[in-house]
């Protein structure tokens, strides 16, 4: 079957990772929740309490999958807005390019800081 | 019985400002707005431009907006839409360059139309199915149509006018310029319907994806809620996405 | 061709949040892409405040305290609210734009933000009570 669309990512591509990474924080927010203040004493962890937490390793994989999965909807949420303003071809692949970075880069952080706490233990 | 109402009317020409003018009428209590703006211009302002043709909801050249909604002025009666009081607000559709007065440029709306080959006019059409148990094949009552063998059902976005309603009403048509709108992406879904083959119908489906296709529809449903003829253009835009997914998802699977 | 008129761009552009006058969907539209718009602030902004883990309890801790207060909590409720409403109305989004249940849109809108309404205040009453 041909391609449809010649733009990467095809915009039906575009709009299903949106869907579906919509469809899976559904669950994934719902766990960050629960764990993060309804579980944790008070309602929100402390120092020791947030080290405690992460000394799990399925727990770390699991936060890290939830912000790969919110920063994907969130910038596919942003690039959709600004697609909506009618932009050039040239425009829309640097759009896309910059938000990728960008999810990147969040990503990274979010793996760095998680690091860093597990290394003051 | 008469009812004299004040019609506010947006009013533009070439190397002016903008503004409005009030038009005191009277006209017929059964007046449609477009016997009022008819009135205005006859009695108090000939340079009011406006389209208008048909009268009766088929040509779709009179679409404006009344009291900020998008309708045709020939089928809105003016006891619908003014309560007696205070005036009655009437201005151009939204989302299309304005020429003159109520008069706006239509060009690249009928561009966007000629995507999906279809011929610009058609009559509206029943989308009831053929009667059951008319073995012959004719009607069994006046509502119902003869079909064409293996056909069921036809949709309705054959009543389509063109009257480009959708198109003001639709947010994402405001902010650009390269969307396809709601009118021409039915005018695809219809067209597809009918498509001698698979090829064509693919073909057609190609020009709905793109980022200025389907995708750039946020679900305001406003066309639907707007069109005058029942066409459902946002139920049109669904199904075509449906249709794009499962391409989509075929593909992953290499078939 | 004569001067022809149009909006101006800014105009044009923030359209979609002009709710006057439009139907059921149009609010769930407007109401979403707000909503995700809020919740992309915050999610950078609480990616920003984690950034205080770095600092380690020092610096965390006290954080905690502030996060305690009943303005914070407040806070909380809202976002619970903002992602109720964006996640519900997201699942009508994601099945509507497939063709399912085209017909009900706007009863599923005002279902589904209803149990958005329900949850806030029930959550909202497990935020405070904690």
């Amino acid at each position: 079957m041909e391609d449809l669309s010649e733009q990467k990512p095809a915009p039906t591509t575009a709009w299903l990772w949106q869907a579906l990474t919509g469809v899976g924080l559904i669950v994934l927010l719902a766990l960050h929740m629960m764990t993060q203040h309804f579980i944790a004493e008070g309602g929100i962890r402390d120092f020791a309490g947030v080290a405690d937490y992460l000394r799990n390793p399925i727990v770390v994989l699991l936060e890290l999958l939830f912000l790969v999965t919110v920063t994907a909807h969130a910038l596919l949420g942003v690039r959709s807005i600004l697609f909506d303003l009618g932009l050039s071809a040239r425009a829309e692949t640097t759009v896309s390019r910059a938000l990728l970075v960008v999810g990147i880069l969040t990503v990274a952080y979010g793996m760095w800081l998680t690091w860093t706490i597990t290394q003051q233990i | 019985m008469t009812l004299e109402v004040a019609l506010k009317v947006f009013r533009y020409k070439a190397g002016q400002p903008a503004r409005y003018d009030t038009f005191r009428v009277r006209v017929p209590h059964t007046a449609s707005v477009l016997d009022a703006i008819e009135a205005a211009w006859a009695q108090h302002d000939r340079s009011l431009t406006f389209r208008h043709a048909c009268h009766h909801a088929s040509c779709g050249s009179c679409a404006m907006r009344i009291d900020g909604r998008e309708k045709l002025p020939c089928i809105t009666p003016v006891r619908d839409v003014w309560r007696g009081r205070g005036d009655l607000r009437i201005e151009p559709l939204r989302n299309f360059p304005i020429v003159s007065d109520l008069v706006v440029d239509v060009s690249g709306f009928f561009q966007r139309m000629s995507t999906s080959g279809m011929v610009i006019t058609r009559t509206a059409e029943s989308y009831l199915p053929v009667a059951a148990g008319a073995a012959d094949g004719r009607p069994r009552d006046a509502r119902s149509v003869t079909l064409p063998e293996g056909v069921a059902r036809v949709n309705r976005f054959e009543n389509c006018i063109e009257c480009g309603i959708c198109i003001s009403a639709c947010p994402t048509m405001a902010a650009s310029d390269k969307f396809m709108g709601p009118a021409a992406l039915a005018g695809i879904y219809r067209a597809r319907l009918e498509a001698p083959d698979e090829a064509e119908s693919t073909r057609l489906l190609g020009f709905a994806d793109g980022e200025h296709g389907v995708w750039r529809c946020h679900s305001g449903w406003e066309c639907t809620e707007a069109c005058p003829q029942g066409v459902d253009p946002a139920g049109a835009i669904m199904l075509l996405r449906r249709d794009l997914v499962k391409h989509r998802i075929r593909k992953l699977f290499g078939r | 061709m004569a001067t022809q008129l149009q909006s101006s761009r800014l105009r044009r552009t923030a359209q979609w949040a002009d709710v006057r006058r439009r139907g059921m969907g149009m609010w769930a539209y407007t109401l979403n892409r707000v909503t995700g718009i809020g919740l992309l602030v915050y999610l950078y902004l609480h990616l920003v405040v984690l950034s205080m883990l770095a600092g380690g309890p020092d610096m965390w801790d006290p954080f905690v305290n502030l996060a305690r207060s009943p303005l914070f909590l407040a806070l909380d409720v809202i976002l619970i609210a903002g992602w109720l409403i964006h996640g519900l109305n997201g699942i009508r989004v994601t099945l509507t734009g497939l063709g399912f249940g085209t017909r009900s849109q706007k009863s599923l809108f005002v279902g589904l933000m209803l149990i958005a309404g329900i949850g806030t205040v029930v959550m909202g009453i497990m935020v405070f009570g904690s």
